[in-house]
């Protein structure tokens, strides 16, 4: 029968080709750039922008965490670096952090950005080795912003005027 | 020369016409954002399902696509196999062409939803012959695509001029949500509804391989593929 490997040919091809659409759906890439990224993180061989992390760094040492922010964002537009995610969450922290009050959006968008960074490491532990930084791990930096939403009495307890920011 | 055509009739029904079932399935629930012009994906809402169901219940009711040839169990799971692939990329396609022609939201979405049920509702009462009901799905998905596409994305478009004028008017106090798509959109749609079109004109009632009755009734199909196969 010489239909057969057209047959086992269009199997494959269907198949594979079905598998494509679906990931595109779940993906939704946003513009032929975001399919050209989603299909190098799928492969594997996905790599952030090392000198927009660099500048974004910069940025985020003079404090200016919102041009950080969006430089990392770049640097990282598929989500998908653990570390960059982990800066990210930390420049959320340190911009909503106040001595008197936190800022709730802040510190909720740093938490989806830690959650992110956590689940994006497969080894379960994201430890960051920066001297800059107070909190080194992505389960600290969680911590942190947790009891930043969280409300309780000690929010009335005058001493909080002298906390440090991490 | 025979082998050619034997050749090349293959590669459209296994090769060609899957192609074309999942291209139109991929491009049914594209949308282009009308202020960023970023892609937009929707997947297809629960009640295209529905809708592709009943549709291809007309389809094998109308004897447009013959299930116990598609599907029999005295064929290689090989062909099967293939078959069963086509039958389930026209499905999504179905289900994705009346994603491409329903309002996104709001309650012209539930409007067109229920006109869609309605229509394929009483159809499965009537009679029909797989080209009456070629005919009928051609009309029902122009209708659609001119209702959505032109007017009323003109009626919602940002400079809408008269047409617009006349809707808020009459229309006041009514919210009626339409998401704002770029005029890329209906493009798209138009492409993936010809897409599906092409596919059910490729769609035997009988698949090639077991279509040995010289009576094909799709009369379509009897051009593209004019003789059956002989294994």
């Amino acid at each position: 029968m010489k239909q057969k490997p057209i047959q086992i040919g269009g199997i494959i091809w269907t198949l594979a080709y079905a598998s494509l659409i679906v990931w595109i759906y779940a993906t939704e890439p946003r513009s032929f750039k975001d399919v050209a990224t989603n299909t190098k993180v799928a492969a594997g061989i996905y790599e952030i922008n090392q000198d927009k992390f660099n500048n974004a760094l910069t940025l985020f040492h003079r404090d200016e965490f919102r041009a950080a922010r969006d430089e990392w964002a770049r640097a990282d537009p598929a989500q998908s670096d653990p570390r960059t995610q982990f800066y990210i969450a930390y420049a959320f922290y340190r911009e909503g952090w106040g001595r008197v009050y936190h800022d709730d959006a802040l510190f909720k968008e740093g938490l989806t950005a830690v959650n992110l960074a956590i689940n994006l490491n497969p080894n379960g532990t994201l430890v960051i080795d920066d001297p800059n930084l107070q909190m080194h791990t992505a389960a600290e930096l969680k911590a942190e912003l947790e009891q930043g939403t969280e409300r309780s009495w000690k929010d009335l307890n005058p001493l909080k005027l002298f906390r440090q920011r991490k | 020369m025979t082998h050619y055509a034997e050749r090349n009739r293959a590669l459209l029904h296994f090769i060609v016409l899957p192609t074309i079932l999942l291209t139109a399935g991929l491009l049914g629930g594209l949308r282009i954002d009308a202020q960023t012009r970023q892609f937009v994906f929707i997947a297809p809402p629960l009640v295209t399902l529905v809708l592709a169901i009943l549709l291809g219940s007309l389809f094998v009711r109308a004897g447009a696509i013959d299930l116990r040839r598609w599907l029999s169990i005295e064929q290689p799971t090989v062909t099967n196999l293939s078959q069963l692939l086509t039958l389930i990329a026209l499905f999504f396609a179905t289900a994705q062409a009346f994603n491409s022609v329903l309002p996104e939201s709001g309650l012209l979405h539930w409007m067109f939803s229920f006109f869609f049920l309605w229509t394929l509702w009483t159809n499965q009462f009537s009679n029909f012959n797989p080209q009456r009901l070629l005919k009928s799905i051609i009309v029902l998905f122009g209708t659609a695509f001119v209702l959505k596409h032109m007017l009323v994305s003109a009626l919602y478009a940002p400079d809408g001029g008269w047409l617009r004028t006349i809707a808020s008017t009459l229309l006041q106090g009514i919210a009626i949500d339409v998401p704002a798509v770029a005029p890329a959109t209906g493009y798209i749609s138009f492409f993936a509804l010809t897409l599906y079109v092409a596919g059910l004109l490729l769609m035997a009632p009988v698949p090639m391989q077991l279509d040995k009755s010289s009576g094909n009734e799709l009369a379509v199909r009897t051009e593209v593929l004019p003789e059956s196969s002989e294994e």
